[in-house]
């Protein structure tokens, strides 16, 4: 899961523009949405439509998209978990 | 009135299905889409032949023809509300990558206007607002105020809107469509059905009819929620302004209004926001209530004129519609729609429409006498004299040159200030992170709007934002549709279908600088400015708070030369933009600045001697005006060239005539450039020997004006403010 996790960092930084953000400051455990890196709605559709475009993963309604956006441990263990065959 | 919509063609027609509850959302055949992306739509049941005008012109025709009576004569201006323009013609050529120019000559917004211009012969001001949901409506207040003046006796206005993919996939992208089709106030709503048609009104001034069967557009009230460009304000602050605003300009009470016509589009944000509104407003009386987008679909810039026209139907109808799609009502809005159409005596109406980036106006209908006791002349000043000056107070230009110094300095040595300031130096006043979602023109536009601000040292923000563009956000809309093709339509860019809509950049600017007022875009093409100009000179409220006044426009490498014919035939790409912090006022001693004229150039032979006239005859002008600035679009460079000689020719003028594209270059919204620069050199009183190509100018003491020539002939004034008129 390290190695997805690092995976979305990259991915994360570039979907968002986040320009004066290094993957080293993002934490695994830290809030994503509404925490340090000023993320809203917006940048949850965005990544929402990112992870299904590379992961075939569909996050489409507000609970669960609540849930799997808390942290990027719990993002990766959702699309592990939910990923269809032949995606990993 | 005019209506074409997806339950038909007519208002009387569109009336009696209205009524009976049916619904015009449906399946879309328009083009194609995915299985898992077929949504509802609101699809008019009627195609057009494809080498006339795209949809969105012809949907605007049909209702226009409607409306309009023929036996009375053209009618003295227009203004549209489009944010389509003819974006389903335009996509579907960049998909199939057809990039001939001229097939792309219809796909500004501002072109829906002008063609309904051309097709009734229009010589007045043809003006074009883009503030998404909110365009049909804001046009509607803007005719009314229009019409205020005096100077107007018939307008034709409205809204027209077609389904194209943009709207399409990007309300999808932002998860705002409710699979089902909409269901406004429903406890089970899931989002709105996006849907197209037009609704077209023509306005007459009410000192001239003044009998039982008349119905009138009373009042209008505009704000901004300056909260999100995507979400509204949860507290629905911006949607109680704008209904208080409509009432308080229409004269009349709460009590007053028999039925409220809601937005009603059935996200669950709206529905409650403005459910909430409603609720503070009406926390006495409660008039009937409902949505009629469960049957019309939300047709964006063509809604709020189409419910203007319902709205007129109720009043002489007495009848309030119900909420088609309505099946159990949301307890939490604590509202009692309507859930069949109900009888009742409806003097008043009030019809809400919000706008997606903030932009809200409420329009007030109704029965002109039955205003207690007191008539139109006491209400509003029917024919009042014309608005007063708007004073500088502080000024900002971006061009190839650099920011307004820089631009400035070029400028007066006569130098070629044409280019593309580069991404890092537009953006040089925003934080990265305020900038991360922005794209070229929103970072012109804020940092246009912050520079001004900051040069008018002035500790009091900027309360209402007018802001005009001949292309909006070229770079969001190209991303946009990239990415959509990219991905075989599946995928596209909520960032990038946010920041595309027109209006994006000033809803933005609201944002930062909590502007509430009045939000106001516009989209003439080469005289977007201008338009922005009169808008502000019309709606801004007469309070201490300034406002802005501005335009931009953006190069984009491919789409720029494809929908700009100047730009094609420009030597060097350029952009950028112009921005002035502007009040109200007769006291201060900044320059006044004042939009003089504006006429149609097509088929106007006297366009020009109309020009002298306005401005007073040849004595006046040579007491007002010491320099001509003329802004000659490349374009129509040699219709603009025969007009500006010509009014050297009548009005006899002397001084100095200065073609500011040359050294500007080729973009829609240099005209703001100009302006602010000849605001500036009224500071120096001189016009130097560089650009008058011969001697030193002294202004002494007199103002400059502006003319815009080509399609459209314009004229603005800046002058001292002690100086004549």
């Amino acid at each position: 899961m390290a190695n997805l996790i690092d995976e979305l960092r990259i991915k994360i930084i570039d979907t968002l523009k986040l320009e004066d953000v290094s993957p080293e400051d993002m934490g695994e455990e830290d809030q994503l949405v509404g925490g340090e890196l000023g993320l809203d709605s917006i940048d949850v559709l965005e990544m929402v439509i990112m992870i299904e475009k590379d992961y075939s993963v569909k996050i489409d309604n507000k609970k669960l998209g609540a849930r799997v956006f808390a942290n990027l441990k719990t993002l990766a263990a959702h699309i592990e978990e939910t990923a269809p065959e032949g995606v990993f | 009135m005019g209506l074409i919509t997806p339950l038909g063609s007519g208002v009387d027609r569109n009336w009696t299905a209205l009524l009976k509850g049916k619904t015009g959302i449906g399946v879309l055949t328009l083009f194609p889409t995915a299985n898992d992306l077929s949504f509802p739509v609101g699809q008019v049941t009627k195609s057009f032949p494809p080498e006339g005008p795209p949809r969105t012109h012809q949907l605007a025709l049909m209702a226009a023809e409607e409306a309009i009576d023929h036996t009375i004569g053209p009618p003295d201006a227009i203004i549209m509300g489009s944010t389509t323009g003819g974006m389903s013609r335009t996509e579907e050529l960049l998909k199939e990558k057809q990039l001939s120019p001229t097939l792309f000559s219809y796909h500004s917004t501002g072109s829906v206007a002008e063609y309904l211009a051309l097709k009734m012969k229009c010589k007045g001001p043809v003006i074009t607002v883009s503030t998404a949901c909110s365009s049909g409506a804001t046009a509607i207040a803007m005719a009314l105020a229009l019409l205020k003046t005096g100077r107007f006796k018939k307008i034709l206005v409205g809204g027209a809107e077609s389904l194209c993919r943009l709207t399409y996939f990007g309300f999808h992208s932002l998860q705002l469509i409710d699979p089902h089709g909409s269901r406004p106030l429903d406890s089970d709503r899931k989002g709105l059905t996006v849907s197209e048609g037009a609704g077209m009104m023509l306005l007459e001034s009410s000192d001239k009819i003044m009998d039982t069967e008349t119905i009138e557009v009373l009042g209008a009230g505009l704000s901004c929620d300056a909260y999100h460009p995507a979400s509204p304000d949860p507290e629905g602050a911006g949607a109680l302004s704008a209904m208080k605003g409509a009432l308080n300009d229409a004269g009349i009470s709460p009590s007053e209004i028999d039925y409220v016509n809601l937005h009603g589009t059935g996200t669950v944000d709206n529905d409650l926001a403005e459910a909430k509104a409603f609720n503070r407003l009406f926390d006495q009386h409660r008039p009937l209530v409902s949505s009629v987008k469960g049957t019309f679909g939300h047709s964006l810039s063509a809604a709020g004129a189409i419910e203007a026209v319902v709205s007129a139907k109720c009043v002489e109808a007495g009848i309030a519609p119900s909420s088609v799609g309505l099946h159990t009502p949301d307890p939490r809005l604590e509202l009692n729609p309507l859930r069949e159409s109900k009888d009742a005596p409806i003097r008043t109406v009030l019809s809400n429409a919000f706008g997606f980036g903030g932009s809200n106006t409420s329009l007030v209908v109704g029965r002109s006498r039955e205003i207690q006791g007191k008539t139109q002349g006491e209400t509003q000043s029917a024919a009042s004299p014309l608005p007063i000056p708007l004073e500088v107070s502080g000024i900002a230009c971006i061009t190839g040159a650099g920011n307004t110094s820089e631009t400035l300095n070029a400028f007066t040595k006569g130098l070629n200030c044409r280019g593309l300031l580069s991404e890092k130096e537009i953006s040089s006043s925003l934080s990265t992170r305020a900038a991360r979602r922005l794209k070229r023109l929103s970072r012109m536009g804020l940092s246009l709007a912050t520079a001004a601000c900051g040069d008018a040292g002035d500790s009091k923000k900027p309360g209402a934002v007018f802001f005009g563009t001949g292309w909006g956000a070229l770079s969001e809309t190209h991303d946009f549709l990239n990415a959509l093709y990219e991905t075989d339509e599946r995928f596209s860019s909520p960032t990038d279908f946010m920041g595309s809509v027109h209006n994006a950049t000033a809803g933005r600017i609201a944002v930062k600088f909590n502007a509430t007022g009045p939000n106001i875009t516009t989209t003439g093409g080469d005289y977007s400015f201008e338009q922005a100009l009169m808008s502000a000179h019309l709606l801004a409220k007469e309070d201490d708070r300034p406002f802005l006044v501005m335009g931009a426009d953006e190069f984009h490498p491919e789409l720029s030369r494809l929908f700009d014919a100047s730009v094609r035939k420009g030597k060097t790409p350029s952009d950028g933009g112009g921005a002035l912090l502007v009040k109200r006022g007769k006291t201060g001693s900044g320059p006044k600045l004042e939009p003089l004229f504006y006429e149609n150039g097509n088929g106007n032979p006297q366009v020009v001697s109309s020009l002298v006239q306005c401005l007073g005859g040849n004595e006046k002008i040579d007491l007002d005006f010491g320099a001509v600035f003329a802004g000659l679009p490349a374009a129509s460079r040699t219709m603009g060239r025969k007009q500006l000689d010509l009014f050297i020719q009548t009005a006899g003028f002397k001084g100095p005539v200065i073609d500011y594209r040359r050294y500007l270059g080729e973009f829609a919204s240099a005209s703001a450039v100009a302006t602010v620069l000849a605001a500036s050199l009224l500071k120096t009183g001189k016009i130097s020997s560089r650009l008058t190509e011969k001697e030193t100018v002294d202004l002494n003491g007199k103002g400059i004006v502006l003319l815009g020539l080509g399609n459209f002939v314009t004229a603005v004034a800046v002058y001292d403010g002690k100086g004549s008129s």
